[in-house]
């Protein structure tokens, strides 16, 4: 059995796989509440009857990065960013997702939607309404939501229950299979939107080292290959 | 190799933040304009190993899965709604609108379009039009011995006759109001259509439903902020070039695949 053509077969993927990863941030690094991800190897130890065991590095965890993002005045009265930690809710129709995009706007029967036409939700789980005949909408720093000196409602801020796992989606939304809880004094900022957390420089060089990392991994197979046909040449001469 | 392609939207959506700045910053006197911005939102992702797989021979589970994303699209055209400057122009039949409400403007096929630009003109006929000669909705029409013209808050219109001192009225603008007028229809010319998404326009006199007054003799100001607009385009051109790196460095790790034999 060609083991080191093996384990360094499953580097190579996974490499291949967080070149993706890379490429799939540095795309992202314009998108409104976009949060990086991380790949991480871990050591995956093959046992065979009667052999040694074979230890490969394979890139099976996944990490989402819940830094803060930096916060972009746009000047909009409903746009908003969560300060600290904490998602908005939406309501899909396959569930509640949560998003850090706050780039929301009323929809045709005034609910307030994001992006997608989701229905953003409030602090008690129920749609957002805006009346149209609204001269403005004022957002306190706890998500207090009101209409002309009227409160409305709160804005939701959730948190989900395991940080760990976090399922992406698209729109910006993740999945908290866990389930989610309200976040104890959150901060909203209104006229503000904040900006994907990925930092350009960490990912471009982190692109470097996984590109040489993989052409090290080519010349590893490249040296085998030889090493294997030289022992054919020698043992068949 | 999806790096290649991931990157590719990457690019193509810094290209569309680039084009949306150009048509700002094209815009930066444009009356009534709104200053528009990109959105974007990830694609799909792939699952490539799940939550919760086995992940040795011992039984132990994987505690997050991997999952990879295919890039990004365009979620949205934002429009940024927010009033822009008055400036004063002295002009008789410059209204600016002070608030959130749109003209109505009858196009040459019948159909209703909506508009901020209120520097208006007169057509031959002494009828109200927009600077392309289509009449405001409902239709005023000024007599050719009028001498001035008054338009007040409430968009009531007035005209003074030389051999009169009392002002005759000659009609009344009216303002439309959207639930939603981020979901207009821009149709050029600083006009907007009403869609599905905006709602029916609801037409009231200026001042009622918080639909703003008029003010004559101004006109509103593009909404454009050249130096948000300048410090966006820096960031989109870095952004582009970056992901010209990424499909650079893919290419090369796909080179030195080749290269084995």
């Amino acid at each position: 059995m060609d083991n080191a053509g093996y384990t360094t077969l499953t580097r190579q993927s996974g490499l291949t796989r967080e070149m993706n990863v890379l490429a799939n941030n540095i795309a992202n690094a314009a998108t409104t509440g976009y949060r990086a991800e991380g790949i991480a190897f871990s050591e995956f130890i093959k046992s065979a009857p009667g052999t040694e065991s074979i230890s490969m590095a394979t890139a099976n965890v996944q990490m989402t990065s819940l830094e803060q993002g930096a916060l972009k005045q746009t000047g909009g009265s409903l746009d908003f960013a969560v300060e600290g930690p904490g998602f908005f809710m939406v309501q899909t129709p396959d569930g509640e997702r949560l998003t850090r995009a706050g780039a929301f706007s009323p929809n045709e029967n005034g609910d307030l939607v994001n992006m997608d036409g989701h229905l953003v939700l409030d602090s008690g789980g129920a749609p957002i309404f805006i009346p149209p005949d609204a001269k403005g909408v004022d957002v306190a720093s706890d998500g207090t939501f009101s209409v002309d000196g009227n409160p409305l409602g709160q804005l939701g801020v959730y948190r989900p229950v395991n940080p760990l796992d976090l399922k992406r989606e698209t729109g910006v939304l993740f999945e908290a299979p866990d389930g989610v809880e309200p976040v104890e004094e959150a901060r909203v900022l209104q006229g503000f939107l904040e900006n994907s957390n990925v930092n350009p420089i960490t990912q471009l060089s982190r692109m470097i080292e996984v590109q040489r990392a993989y052409e090290m991994g080519q010349t590893f197979l490249e040296n085998e290959h030889n090493r294997i046909r030289d022992a054919v040449k020698t043992f068949v001469r | 190799m999806r790096a290649l392609t991931i990157a590719a939207t990457g690019m193509s959506a810094q290209q569309l933040r680039v084009e949306t700045i150009s048509n700002n910053l094209s815009n930066m006197s444009t009356t009534g304009y709104n200053a528009r911005r990109a959105e974007f939102a990830d694609l799909h992702y792939q699952q490539v190993s799940r939550a919760g797989a086995i992940s040795a021979s011992d039984g132990s589970v994987l505690p997050t899965g991997v999952q990879v994303g295919l890039g990004v699209r365009a979620a949205a055209i934002n429009v940024n709604l927010e009033q822009g400057s008055l400036s004063n122009t002295g002009g008789d039949l410059d209204v600016a609108i002070e608030g959130k409400g749109y003209l109505e403007v009858t196009l040459p096929n019948g159909e209703a379009a909506y508009t901020r630009d209120g520097g208006l003109k007169r057509s031959a006929d002494g009828l109200i039009v927009t600077s392309d000669g289509f009449p405001v909705a409902p239709e005023i029409t000024i007599p050719e011995d009028a001498t001035s013209i008054s338009i007040n808050g409430d968009g009531q219109v007035f005209a003074y006759f030389s051999d009169a001192t009392e002002a005759e009225e000659l009609g009344q603008f009216t303002l439309a109001g959207f639930t939603n007028a981020k979901g207009l229809e821009a149709l050029g010319g600083n006009l907007f259509a009403e869609t599905e998404a905006s709602g029916a326009p609801n037409v009231t006199n200026p001042g009622e439903d918080g639909l703003g007054t008029l003010r004559q003799g101004y006109l509103e100001d593009s909404s454009v902020d050249a130096v948000r607009e300048v410090t966006e385009l820096i960031e989109a051109q870095r952004g582009y070039e970056l992901n010209a790196k990424v499909i650079t460095a893919a290419d090369q790790m796909m080179a030195a695949t080749a290269q084995v034999r």
